[in-house]
C-alpha cells in the first residue's frame, strides 16, 4: 500500500516538475553550505571547505539526477514526453495525418457498425435480472427436429415437476389490441404472461409491479414504458388508472423497464396482461388447454447452484416419461433450451452467417485502410531518415526511435478509431430506421454499446501498433552513410520489390474481393427489382382494421366489413374496392397443407399459403384468371369454395383442370371455382408458391385472421389523396376501431425489397470506400516511386527516350502491379462467393458478369490512378532532374 | 541499480528512522553526520545517496519535511517521523532483529557436532 502511496505521489510529481526541482536545489545548497561550515569550524579555507563538501556528496548533479529519478516516474514521463511529441509531428504534416486517420476511420467504422450488429443479436444478454440463469425452453419433435412453442399442458408439467428451476413462466408472444382513450384508437401489440413472468424475468419495474399470484385472468395490464411515454405522457400516477384495451376495461398495474422488450430481444410488445385474458385477444387460440397445440414460449430460471447439465438430464428425463404418459402427442418429443435472449435456433446459422460474412468483408475494408497508411507511413518515415540518422548519430538508441514511431501510430490508430465511431454512430441510427417487413412489431435497433466501444478501441490500438511496424523497422536500419548525404537511406541494391509495392498488391487484390462480392450484391438487387411479383403495385391504397379486437362477433365482422368496401366502392375517385386479409409480401401469413379429395393415394399434400379475398380482388391487383370464375356472394354457411394459382394447381392435379374438383385442408373441404397466376406471397425472394384464396365472409367465420382485414382501394389517380375519405368512412362506422398500416402498395412492395436493399448498400458502401481507398493507396505508390525515379528519367530523356516511352514505363509498372494483384485476389474472391449465395436473389454466386467485369474494372481505375504519375514523369525537364545533384 | 544497493538502501532506510526516532527532527546533513558517528565512523556514507532515500520515505509517508533554520542559522529541510514512520521503525526493527539472529546461529563457530 505503501508503495501505491508513493507511485501516487510520483506520478503527481510529472506535472510540477519545475517547484520540486527548485526545493531540491536549496536543499543541496544549504546541504553544501551546513557542511562547508563543519569543514571551516575544523580549520579548512571556505574554497577547500566546499571542495571537499561537494566531493563526499558524490557529485551535484548525479545527486539532482538520482533525487529527479526518484522524484517522478522516468519512464512514464519520457512516455508522456513521447506521445507530446508525436502530436506534435502528426499535427506538422497535417495533410498526411488526415488521410491516415481519415482512411483508418472509414475501416474502424465500418467495424464498429457491424460489430455493434454482433453485440446486439450475438453477445448482448437479455435485459432482464441476472441474465445467464434464465433460458429460453423450445420443444423438439421428430426425435431432435428443433424447434416448436409449448403446449400448455406441457408447460405445466414442467413447471411444477422441473427441479432444476425456481420459476418456470409462460407467454402468448404476440397478441394484438386496439388501445382507446386518449386521442385515436391505435393499433398494439402485447403479450399474455403467466402471473409469475416479471418475477421470473427478475425486471425492476419503473412503476407498479408485475403480476401477482392469483392474477392468472385478473384484468389487470403492465405497460411498456415506450407506450406510457407516447399514449399517457408518462403519467407518474397512472398506476391504479384503467385503460381501454380491445373495448374491456384494464387497470394498469405496473409500467415495464424502458430496456425490456420482450425476452427474445426481438418482438417489441408493448403491453401485457396475464395468460387468462390471451383467448380475448388471440382470436385464433381454439384449443388452449389441447396438449397438441403448441402456442406457448417459455422460459425458465435456474435454481441457484442447479447447473445447466443437470437442467438437460432433467428434462431430458421429463420427455421420456411425457413420451411414456402421453404417447400420442409426446412420442419422440423432447426440449432444449439456450440462454434467454440468444438469437432464435431456426434463425441462428442464417444470422451467424449473415454478420461473418460482413465481418470479413468489414475486415478487408480495414485492411485496404491500413494498407493505404502503412504505405503512407513508410513513405513518411523514409523521408525522415535524415532526421533519424541525425539522432542516432547524436546517440539516440534505435528503440527509442523505433517506440517514437509506433507511438505515432498507435495515435493515428486512435484518433482514427475516434472518427470511425463517430461514424458508426451515424451508420447505426440510419440502419436502425429501415423499415422490416414483418407482420408483428419487432425491434432491431442497433447501438454503439460498450462492447462496441472496447471492440474498436482494442482495433484502433492494434491497427496503429501494425501500422507502425513497417516504419520502426525502417528507423531501425537508416544507412548512416547514405542518410546524412541525403540520399535514399534505405535503397538496397538488386531490391526490385518493395514493402510498399507488397503492400500494394495486397490493397488492389483485397480490392477484387470486396468489389467482387459488392458486384454481387448489386447484380441481386437489379435483379430483385426485375422479380415479376405477380401483380400490379399502381394505384393502391392499403388499410387495416381488426374488427375482432373490438369484440365483435363473426356476424357483426362480415357485416361490417361489407358496408365498408360497398361504402368504399361509391367514395368519388375510387375505381374499386375489396378487401383481404392479408396484403401479399408482408413476410408470410397462414399456411396449410392440403389434399385433393378422391386423388390417387399417394400423398398428394401440398403446403399452401392461404388468403381471405372479396369478389374482384384478382382484377384490382391485376392477377390473370386463367380458368373457371371469381367468387360471387358466396353465403358465409353455403359451401366452402376457394380459387387456387397455379403452382397449387400443377402441383396438386399434374395437367387436369382443377375446376371443380374438391381438395381437404385445415379441417375444411373446398370446391375448387377458378384458378389465378401466380404471385410472390410472403418474400421477393422465394420460389412462387401453391396459394389457395378463399372467399372472405365464408373464411371469417371458421378461421379468423389473426392479423385483421386490409381494405384494398384502387384509384383513379394518387392513392394518397384517398387516404383521409377512407379514413373517414371507417371512422363513422366505428369511432372506436383502430385503422393501421395505411400505405400505398408500391411503399407496401418497396419495404419487400428490404432485404436485397440494405444487403447492397451496406457492401455497396463498403465496395466503394474500399475502391476509394485503394486507387489512393496506388496512386500514392506510383507517385511516390516516380519522384524517386526522377533522375533515372531525367537520364533516360536525356539519352533520348521520349516522352510517351517514359509514360509506358510507368504505367507499366502499376499495371504489373495490378495484373499480380487481380491474379491472387479473383480465385479467392469465387471462393468466398459462395458464402453469399443464401443472400442473393435470382443470380448464382458465381454470377458470370459479376466476375468477369470486375477484373477489367479494376485494371482500368488502377491505369487511371496512375496515369497522373505518369504524365509527371512524362514532363520531367531532363537538364533540371539532372541538376537537383 | 542491482541488488546490493537495494539491500543497502533498506538498512539505510532503517538507520534514518532510527536516527530520527532517537534524535528528533533532522535536517540531511545532520542526519548524514549522526549516521557516521553512530556507526563508530566505520560508514561511510556518501551523503548524495541519502536524498534519494529520503525522498522515498517521504513518498511513503514515513516521514515528513519543513524547512526551518539549523543551529548555526542556516536555512534547512528538516525531516520527522510520521506516526506510520513508528510503525514502520518498530515493524522494521523486529524483522532486522530477526534477521541478524538467524544469520548469527550460521556465523557463530559450531559447539558440537
Amino acid at each position: 500500500m505503501r508503495t501505491l502511496r508513493a507511485l501516487a505521489v510520483r506520478i503527481r510529481g510529472i506535472f510540477s516538475p519545475r517547484r520540486r526541482a527548485d526545493d531540491f536545489d536549496a536543499e543541496l545548497e544549504s546541504h553544501v553550505a551546513l557542511h562547508t561550515d563543519a569543514g571551516m569550524r575544523n580549520g579548512l579555507d571556505a574554497t577547500e571547505a566546499r571542495r571537499q563538501a561537494l566531493i563526499r556528496l558524490g557529485g551535484a548533479e548525479q545527486t539532482r539526477q538520482a533525487h529527479r529519478e526518484r522524484r517522478t516516474l522516468p519512464r512514464l514521463e519520457s512516455f508522456l514526453r513521447d506521445v507530446v511529441y508525436g502530436l506534435r509531428t502528426l499535427a506538422k504534416h497535417r495533410g498526411a495525418t488526415a488521410m491516415a486517420i481519415l482512411s483508418i476511420g472509414l475501416g474502424i467504422g465500418a467495424n464498429a457498425t457491424i460489430f455493434s450488429m454482433v453485440s446486439r443479436f450475438v453477445l448482448r444478454p437479455a435485459p432482464v435480472g441476472d441474465p445467464a440463469t434464465l433460458l429460453a425452453l423450445h420443444t423438439t419433435y421428430d426425435k431432435g427436429q428443433c424447434c416448436n412453442n409449448f403446449p400448455q399442458p406441457v408447460y405445466e408439467d414442467i413447471r411444477d415437476q422441473a427441479s432444476s428451476f425456481s420459476g418456470v413462466a409462460a407467454y402468448d408472444e404476440i397478441i394484438p389490441a386496439s388501445i382507446g382513450g386518449n386521442g385515436e384508437p391505435a393499433r398494439v401489440w402485447g403479450q399474455a404472461v403467466t402471473a409469475n413472468f416479471f418475477s421470473v424475468m427478475q425486471l425492476p419495474m419503473v412503476l407498479g409491479r408485475g403480476f401477482a399470484t392469483g392474477e392468472e385472468d385478473a384484468p389487470d395490464v403492465v405497460l411498456s414504458a415506450r407506450l406510457w411515454q407516447s399514449r399517457f405522457n408518462s403519467d407518474p400516477s397512472i398506476v391504479g388508472k384503467t385503460v381501454t384495451l380491445s373495448s374491456r376495461v384494464y387497470t394498469v398495474v405496473g409500467i415495464a423497464p424502458a430496456s425490456f422488450h420482450s425476452a427474445d430481444q426481438i418482438l417489441d410488445p408493448s403491453f401485457w396482461v396475464p395468460l387468462g385474458d390471451a383467448p380475448q385477444f388471440d382470436v385464433n387460440l381454439s384449443h388452449p388447454q389441447s396438449r397438441n397445440f403448441h402456442w406457448l414460449a417459455v422460459v425458465a430460471r435456474l435454481k441457484p447452484g442447479a447447473t445447466r447439465m443437470q437442467a438437460t438430464a432433467e428434462l431430458n428425463g421429463l420427455a421420456q416419461r411425457f413420451a411414456q404418459t402421453h404417447p400420442e402427442t409426446d412420442k419422440d418429443g423432447g426440449f432444449v433450451f439456450e440462454q434467454a435472449g440468444s438469437l432464435p435456433p431456426h434463425d441462428r446459422d442464417t444470422a451467424l452467417l449473415f454478420l461473418t460474412a460482413l465481418s470479413v468483408v468489414v475486415l478487408l475494408v480495414l485492411s485496404i485502410a491500413g494498407a493505404n497508411v502503412a504505405n503512407l507511413l513508410y513513405a513518411q518515415a523514409v523521408s525522415r531518415q535524415r532526421d533519424m540518422a541525425v539522432r542516432l548519430a547524436l546517440g539516440a538508441t534505435r528503440g527509442r526511435l523505433q517506440r517514437q514511431l509506433l507511438i505515432e501510430s498507435t495515435l493515428l490508430g486512435i484518433g482514427g478509431g475516434v472518427v470511425g465511431v463517430v461514424l458508426s454512430l451515424w451508420a447505426t441510427d440510419a440502419l436502425s430506421t429501415v423499415h422490416i417487413p414483418a407482420p408483428v412489431p419487432l425491434n432491431l435497433a442497433v447501438h454503439i454499446d460498450w462492447r462496441v466501444l472496447v471492440y474498436s478501441f482494442a482495433l484502433s490500438v492494434l491497427c496503429g501498433l501494425l501500422l507502425g511496424l513497417a516504419p520502426a523497422w525502417a528507423a531501425a536500419r537508416p544507412q548512416l552513410a547514405n542518410a546524412l548525404k541525403g540520399e535514399d537511406p534505405l535503397q538496397r541494391v538488386g531490391r526490385s520489390f518493395s514493402l510498399r509495392n507488397l503492400l500494394v498488391v495486397a490493397q488492389v487484390a483485397m480490392s477484387v474481393i470486396l468489389l467482387s462480392i459488392t458486384g454481387l450484391f448489386l447484380r441481386s438487387l437489379q435483379s430483385a427489382a426485375t422479380i415479376d411479383i405477380g401483380f400490379r403495385t399502381e394505384n393502391l391504397l392499403l388499410l387495416s382494421m381488426d374488427p375482432r379486437t373490438e369484440n365483435y362477433s363473426t356476424q357483426r365482422t362480415i357485416s361490417f366489413l361489407e358496408g365498408l368496401e360497398q361504402r368504399a366502392q361509391s367514395l368519388p375517385g375510387v375505381a374499386s374496392a375489396v378487401l383481404t386479409d392479408v396484403a401479399p409480401l408482408s413476410g408470410g401469413n397462414r399456411s396449410d397443407g392440403f389434399s385433393v379429395v378422391g386423388g390417387d393415394n399417394k400423398d398428394a399434400s401440398a403446403q399452401a399459403e392461404l388468403y381471405m379475398t372479396t369478389p374482384g380482388y384478382f382484377q384490382t391487383l391485376g392477377i390473370p384468371m386463367i380458368a373457371g370464375h371469381d367468387f360471387t356472394s358466396e353465403s358465409p354457411n353455403g359451401p366452402r369454395v376457394a380459387i387456387v394459382n397455379r403452382v397449387f394447381a400443377d402441383r396438386a392435379f399434374g395437367g387436369r383442370s382443377p375446376i371443380g374438383q374438391q381438395v381437404n385442408g385445415g379441417g375444411m373441404t373446398y370446391l375448387i371455382i377458378g384458378v389465378v397466376g401466380n404471385m410472390k406471397a410472403r418474400t421477393l425472394g422465394e420460389e412462387n408458391r401453391a396459394v389457395l384464396y378463399r372467399s372472405l365472409p365464408q373464411a371469417v367465420a371458421d378461421d379468423p385472421s389473426l392479423r385483421g382485414y386490409t381494405l384494398v382501394v384502387k384509384s383513379a389517380g394518387n392513392p394518397n389523396a384517398l387516404l383521409p375519405a377512407v379514413r373517414n368512412l371507417a371512422r363513422t362506422l366505428d369511432p372506436a376501431m383502430a385503422i393501421y398500416d395505411e400505405e400505398t402498395m408500391e411503399e407496401h412492395v418497396r419495404t419487400a425489397y428490404f432485404l436485397p436493399r440494405v444487403a447492397a448498400t451496406l457492401f455497396g458502401a463498403f465496395g466503394g470506400i474500399g475502391l476509394v481507398l485503394t486507387v489512393v493507396g496506388l496512386y500514392g505508390v506510383i507517385n511516390y516511386s516516380v519522384s524517386r525515379r526522377v533522375r533515372e528519367i531525367g537520364i533516360r530523356m536525356a539519352l533520348g527516350a521520349k516522352r510517351g516511352s517514359v509514360e509506358r514505363l510507368v504505367l507499366r509498372q502499376g499495371l504489373v502491379l495490378t495484373l499480380i494483384a487481380i491474379a491472387l485476389g479473383w480465385p479467392a474472391a469465387w471462393m468466398l462467393a459462395k458464402m453469399a449465395s443464401s443472400f442473393l436473389y435470382g443470380i448464382q454466386p458465381h454470377d458470370a458478369l459479376t466476375f468477369s467485369l470486375v477484373p477489367p474494372f479494376l485494371a482500368l481505375v488502377a491505369l487511371a490512378a496512375c496515369y497522373f504519375p505518369a504524365r509527371r514523369a512524362a514532363s520531367v525537364e531532363p537538364m533540371q532532374a539532372l541538376r537537383t545533384e | 541499480m542491482g541488488d546490493k544497493t537495494d539491500v543497502w538502501q533498506g538498512t539505510l532506510a532503517l538507520m534514518v528512522l532510527r536516527t530520527l526516532e532517537s534524535m528528533g527532527p533532522q535536517h540531511g546533513y545532520g542526519l548524514a553526520r549522526r549516521i557516521e558517528q553512530t556507526s563508530g565512523d566505520l560508514l561511510q556514507l556518501n551523503y548524495g545517496t541519502l536524498y534519494p532515500a529520503l525522498l522515498k520515505l517521504e513518498q511513503e509517508g514515513y516521514i515528513k519535511s519543513s524547512w526551518g533554520t539549523s543551529e548555526n542559522n542556516r536555512k534547512a529541510k528538516f525531516y520527522d517521523l510520521t506516526k506510520a514512520g513508528h510503525r514502520q521503525l518498530k515493524r522494521a526493527a523486529a524483522e532486522w532483529e530477526q534477521t541478524t539472529a538467524i544469520l548469527a546461529r550460521f556465523m557463530t563457530p559450531a559447539e558440537e557436532a
